[in-house]
């Protein structure tokens, strides 16, 4: 993965490749204790893993999107998903002090991963991949708006760049949903099941951050996820309500981050790491 | 479906130019897609968006390639012969070249 992120176009120490543990030589910078750091790692990883999955998932449509030019414009979306993630690897990687994005992006069984389960869906069809990537834009929109602020200013960094471009990846969404809920019998039928179906597993992207109170107090969080979850179910409320789609469940149920993960993901899994479990030392 | 055309511009201060096309349902989805095509790669600053439609046409050949010798419309000629006399008579006087 490329990036214009200085730390991660700089050549990598040979003994910093394929995933063995190497060392870097700059050591761990945070400001926060040991349980504040830790839940910071498990949130960069949760947030990164979102990121890293759905981009996979997405570019899934790439050659088969309904017009060639959703076609482009999909797969562009799920190429910025992408370059979110690498940041937010690297992020992690600098706070660990060791590792790079591509080792933790692609190092792990799919037992390692934390993203949300709404991720754990396959592409299915159109109206399904537009609700999901509709209800996980919007949660995501509402978690970096909880990051803008963030006391940990390499993420507050990272952040502002990820939210300029995420405000496309609303734009284009909420035009979609609107499309599909008035487009018709069947894109509003689809739609509408689409949503009753992922709607509880959405919930998670907001959920299942271990620590996520001591972050909200170490300021890394403005605000616990519980808190960050009701603001964006509040703010979709009046769009749900006006094109007659299907509203949220009260509150998430089950794990929502793994271990446990669907087979879906376990053959999206094998797909994505394909290349790198087939030559795990290898140099671009 | 209709047919938009787009125009960008490369730098703050560079001509709109032709960038090329696309096929949109309505005037929101094309400003998206322009986007996508024509300037996700942070190659353009600014882009105009045009329905295909609203475009005025001309290729009337009686009016854009009229059939005489139109060598002396161009301006090329005579003024650079007009700025070689003017340069050398002021040679001639003395003075320095034209600013």
């Amino acid at each position: 993965m490329t990036t214009g992120e200085p730390a991660a176009t700089a050549p990598r120490a040979p003994e910093a490749l394929g995933g063995s543990g190497g060392t870097r030589s700059a050591p761990p910078v945070n400001q926060f204790d040991p349980e504040t750091t830790q839940a910071l790692k498990h949130l960069l990883l949760a947030t990164a893993d979102d990121e890293f999955v759905i981009g996979y998932w997405d570019s899934e449509w790439t050659g088969i999107a309904p017009v060639l030019e959703e076609d482009v414009a999909f797969a562009s979306l799920a190429q910025d998903e992408i370059g979110h993630a690498q940041a937010l690897y690297q992020l992690l990687a600098n706070l660990e002090g060791r590792g790079d994005p591509d080792t933790i992006a692609y190092g792990r069984p799919p037992e390692g991963y934390r993203h949300a389960r709404l991720l754990d869906h396959p592409r299915t069809d159109w109206a399904f991949s537009v609700a999901r990537r509709f209800l996980y834009d919007t949660a995501d929109a509402a978690r970096l708006d909880a990051l803008a602020g963030s006391s940990y200013e390499p993420l507050a960094g990272v952040v502002a760049k990820m939210r300029r471009e995420e405000r496309y990846h609303l734009l284009h969404m909420h035009a979609w949903v609107e499309r599909l809920a008035t487009g018709g019998e069947e894109p509003r039928a689809r739609l509408a099941a689409a949503l009753e179906r992922l709607w509880p597993d959405a919930l998670c992207v907001l959920d299942g951050i271990d620590g996520d109170g001591v972050l909200a107090e170490a300021g890394v969080l403005a605000e616990p996820m519980a808190a960050i979850r009701r603001r964006w179910l509040a703010g979709l409320a009046p769009e749900l309500a006006r094109l007659g789609l299907p509203a949220p469940p009260a509150a998430p149920t089950g794990a929502c981050r793994g271990p446990g993960r669907s087979d879906d993901f376990r053959w999206l899994w094998e797909q994505l790491t394909m290349v790198r479990r087939s030559d795990p030392e290898a140099v671009w | 479906m209709q047919v938009y055309e787009v125009f960008r511009r490369e730098r703050e201060g560079g001509p709109m130019q032709h960038a090329g096309n696309l096929l949109a349902p309505d005037a929101e989805l094309a400003r998206h897609y322009a986007r996508e095509f024509y300037g996700r790669r942070q190659e353009s600053v600014r882009l105009w968006i045009v329905p295909r439609s609203a475009i005025l046409d001309l290729d009337d050949p009686d009016l854009l390639q009229p059939p005489f010798d139109r060598s002396f419309k161009k301006p090329a000629g005579y003024s650079t012969e007009i700025k070689a006399k003017l340069a050398a008579a002021r040679a001639r006087a003395g003075e320095g070249e034209v600013r």
